[in-house]
């Protein structure tokens, strides 16, 4: 009540918020405006199997992620069994691999005369093997690696929730004369549903903006359509006006599962009524089963593909040794910098306006430019593209100043500015959820102790939040480091990332050459998602 | 200029429309007076706190301090500008610094020449030694509350703002920390505005009590006129400290009603005689006397440590309280029958 006026933070925020909210204002107008006649051609042509194909890829990932990370967050939330505490920590570490390095291992091992075929002619000397080797391509393939690689987020979320339920609503099950079985279908699974749909939620946008392993695959999408328009008709009101489909799409989605929801509650009250779970001990077949359930998780997710990625570069040692190493590291690391402070930076003030300020304005327009995370990689990239050459060939030019497309356009700044837009949502909601464990008399207190706004924000807010704006760090870190088409096509002329080398070889059919630089990939996002598991696996 | 130390001038204290204050004024004459608001839950008095710090706004009326207006329609003087500290009711301290900490940003903001306050004297009469070194997480919500006293204490404001500062504390401590308390914000001269629900405390550290019920100031006084002269019958209600009966004025110095008989007493206000009055009968007022042939029918006993209050039930089914010494002799049993020493004689007579 006492800030509703325009003072800094409100301003500060108002403008980062309004920058982020561009390219997905440009998305909205889009529909408005006219495109080319490929809209036409394709309606008559492909735009039906792209929707198709979206919709089941989604489908499928949706069910197998739910399948995958649902059941491994109950067994390690809820049981005692060998490997249990290994296990809570290393299935995130699925994490690291992302979809079309999977895609690439998949391909790599049950291809004809791939691995998998060298192994059984290994041991069983030669035979046409290639027969009964299952084929993980297309379709199949494309659901198989999205799924492995994005599970970690319906299994972090959903293992959080299970961890902060009380044991109470367990022993509420046994009173009402529940079976096991049943408490876990009628209260524990109800009682998680917030987190399994955030998961899900991720998941969704994820596999709907994914382009690397569906376009390894050869899987027509809207993603690849957009990305057609683009590149095949140079059509960009008409890529804009296919994303805005898929933003439509998902937010129909959450839209839904609010209204299903109702006016239901899920979280437990804050004073008193938790009560700590105690653990189920399973022993022989049943441990066994558990362990294997989650080993085979594991194996799949994370040692598949890093064991087929070790055994290419181990046989194929020349393409290591021609791998600039060295470069690809500081070039991955100096964009995870600069990307990192400036999200971190800027989500922080953002945040931190929109709490002093209590602007339902700010709000909105802070809740509208986070669902930027939706939009493809593809199409901010060349939505920012768009906006800097209009601005140039129109504000720029006027002014008689020389042209700014090479600052932004095939730059480092530019890249990182992308980074911004699409990650933002990442860093402004990690950096929401902090500040919602402040309660706001926190801030009144300072205040009252004589601390302007800026002083809280330093003295207070910023040594508070300290350790979760190194986890929202790491996690960003993460996703840079797996970032592909924005990196793609904003990357200054022969400045490469382990990313993008991996999908050039990789793309080239030289699956053994992209092995290497895929392996550096993991082991750095490993690496980050090691240091920040424990605050993953308990916040 | 304004001779008062705080003056509040017509204020509508509104955080939202439930929780309204309509057209307050009260005054604090003097620099290190100490005033206590009492209320029903709900009913604002934490509102009017916060609007006096400055953590909400004024629509109308204004509020001045020390002859300087920091809250009107038109001026608004931000939170960290006034020197007024507010103690919130529930645990404020900064999750991320230890007690010791949290007590000394108290003290890094006062930067005034009164009086020094030691913190080791405030952390050793709040009972604080053996939590310094806690995060606010490792301590109870009691301790939570002292330690959050301590740091608006030492931040020597020009006025304190106590929200139920004592709610949470041991009753073990209570009195105690009452009684320092009190000494030492009389020491250091801090003028002070506690909100409290019990009354015995705000009766015990107020100069002054403000009664707030229906979103009105009912009244504004002293303890001693709040608690034997209330200026109306909710107030009496919510201090539930005695009952109204009905009574006939039948003198100068005298009622009549039809259970108890003559009452006798001096009227804080005159009625003609004749005039149907409602009485109000404090426990204290009526005095145990088993030789006398007025006799009630004991509805109820409650042990209080030094008193018992027995529930006396008339011929016509008015239930009276009253006070009997619980080292008195004679005790009585539920049904049985309670003599009472007449005449009634009752030293200021209320009636409305």
């Amino acid at each position: 009540m006492v800030f509703k006026k325009f003072n800094f933070w409100f301003i500060s925020s108002f403008l980062i918020s309004l920058a982020v909210a561009i390219p997905i204002i440009t998305v909205f107008i889009s529909f408005f405006e006219t495109t080319s006649n490929y809209l036409s051609i394709l309606q008559s042509t492909f735009l039906y199997d792209y929707i198709f194909n979206s919709i089941f890829l989604l489908l499928g990932v949706l069910i197998l992620t739910f399948i995958i990370g649902v059941g491994c967050a109950y067994l390690v939330s809820f049981y005692k069994f060998t490997g249990v505490n290994f296990f809570k920590w290393a299935l995130i570490l699925s994490f690291a691999v992302p979809a079309y390095i999977y895609a690439y291992s998949l391909t790599a091992f049950f291809e004809n005369f791939g691995t998998a075929f060298s192994i059984l002619k290994n041991i069983f000397g030669e035979g046409d093997y290639n027969l009964f080797i299952p084929k993980f391509d297309g379709m199949l393939g494309a659901i198989i690696s999205i799924s492995f690689s994005l599970f970690g987020y319906v299994y972090v979320l959903t293992r959080v929730s299970f961890h902060h339920q009380s044991q109470n609503l367990i022993e509420l099950g046994k009173n009402l004369g529940f079976s096991r079985k049943k408490t876990f279908f009628k209260i524990i699974l109800p009682s998680a549903r917030p987190a399994i749909v955030a998961g899900l939620s991720l998941v969704a946008m994820e596999t709907l903006s994914d382009f690397g392993s569906v376009s390894f695959f050869g899987l027509s999408t809207l993603t690849t359509g957009i990305y057609s328009a683009w590149i095949s008709f140079d059509d960009l009101t008409l890529a804009n006006r296919l994303s805005f489909y898929l933003l439509i799409f998902i937010l129909g989605l959450f839209v839904l599962e609010n209204f299903s929801r109702k006016k239901a509650q899920y979280h437990t009250p804050p004073k008193g009524g938790f009560k700590l779970k105690s653990l189920t001990l399973l022993q022989g077949h049943k441990s066994l089963l558990a362990f294997l359930f989650c080993f085979t998780v594991f194996f799949i997710s994370f040692l598949f593909p890093v064991l087929q990625m070790l055994y290419w570069t181990i046989i194929f040692p020349k393409h290591f040794v021609d791998l600039n190493v060295a470069q690809l590291f500081l070039n991955t690391i100096l964009l995870v910098f600069f990307s990192c402070c400036v999200l971190i930076s800027l989500a922080f003030i953002s945040n931190y306006g929109n709490r002093v300020s209590k602007s339902k304005l700010l709000e909105t327009l802070t809740t509208f430019s986070i669902s930027g995370y939706a939009i493809p990689g593809i199409i901010l990239a060349v939505a920012f593209i768009t906006f800097v050459s209009w601005f140039d060939n129109n504000i720029i030019s006027l002014l008689n100043i020389r042209t700014i497309k090479p600052i932004f356009i095939g730059s480092i700044l530019g890249l990182v500015i992308v980074y911004f837009v699409r990650f933002y949502s990442l860093a402004c909601n990690g950096i929401k959820s902090s500040y919602l464990k402040i309660n706001y008399s926190i801030d009144e207190s300072s205040y009252l102790l004589g601390y302007s706004k800026f002083k809280t924000f330093i003295n207070i807010h910023i040594p508070y939040l300290k350790n979760s704006i190194l986890l929202i760090g790491i996690l960003i870190a993460i996703e840079i480091i797996k970032e592909l088409p924005i990196t793609l096509i904003m990357r200054p002329f022969n400045f490469e990332t382990f990313a993008t080398t991996a999908y050039i070889f990789a793309s080239q059919d030289l699956l053994e050459a992209a092995a290497a630089p895929s392996l550096f990939l993991i082991l750095i996002a490993s690496i980050f998602i090691l240091v920040t598991s424990r605050y993953i696996l308990n916040d | 200029m304004n001779k008062n130390f705080l003056e509040i001038e017509n204020v509508t204290f509104a955080a939202s429309n439930k929780n309204k204050v309509s057209n307050v004024s009260l005054n604090i004459e003097n620099e290190g007076d100490i005033i206590c608001l009492l209320g029903p839950s709900g009913i604002g008095k934490t509102t009017i706190l916060r609007t006096i710090a400055g953590l909400e706004k004024i629509q109308s009326g204004s509020i001045t301090l020390k002859n300087k207006i920091i809250s009107s329609k038109d001026i608004h003087i931000e939170p960290e500008n006034r020197n007024i500290s507010l103690s919130f009711q529930d645990n404020c301290l900064f999750p991320h610094y230890n007690v010791m900490q949290n007590i000394q940003f108290g003290a890094a903001r006062n930067k005034t020449n009164k009086k020094d306050l030691n913190i080791n004297e405030v952390i050793k009469f709040l009972h604080l030694e053996h939590i310094v070194d806690k995060y606010p997480h490792q301590i109870s919500s009691g301790e939570a509350q002292r330690a959050s006293l301590a740091r608006s204490l030492l931040s020597k404001p020009d006025l304190l703002l106590l929200d139920e500062p004592l709610s949470n504390v041991d009753q073990s401590f209570k009195e105690e920390i009452q009684v320092k308390l009190k000494q030492v914000l009389n020491d250091l001269k801090i003028t002070t505005i506690i909100v409290t629900h019990d009354s015995y405390e705000a009766f015990y550290l107020g100069s002054k009590c403000g009664i707030i019920l229906d979103s009105q100031l009912k009244q504004y006084d002293d303890p001693y006129n709040v608690y034997h002269f209330p200026n109306s019958v909710e107030v009496v209600k919510f201090l539930n400290r005695g009952i109204l009966i009905p009574a006939k004025v039948t003198g100068e110095n005298s009622l009549e009603n039809e259970d108890l008989g003559t009452i006798k007493g001096n009227f804080i206000k005159h009625y003609p005689k004749g005039s149907d009055v409602q009485l109000l009968l404090q426990p204290e007022d009526l005095e145990h006397d088993d030789k006398s042939n007025l006799k009630l029918e004991v509805v109820d006993r409650k042990f209080r440590g030094t008193n018992f209050i027995y529930t006396l039930k008339t011929l016509s089914n008015l239930l009276i309280p009253v006070f009997v010494h619980s080292h008195h002799i004679h005790q009585h049993e539920v049904d049985e029958k309670f003599g009472i020493k007449r005449p009634i004689n009752i030293d200021h007579i209320v009636c409305f």
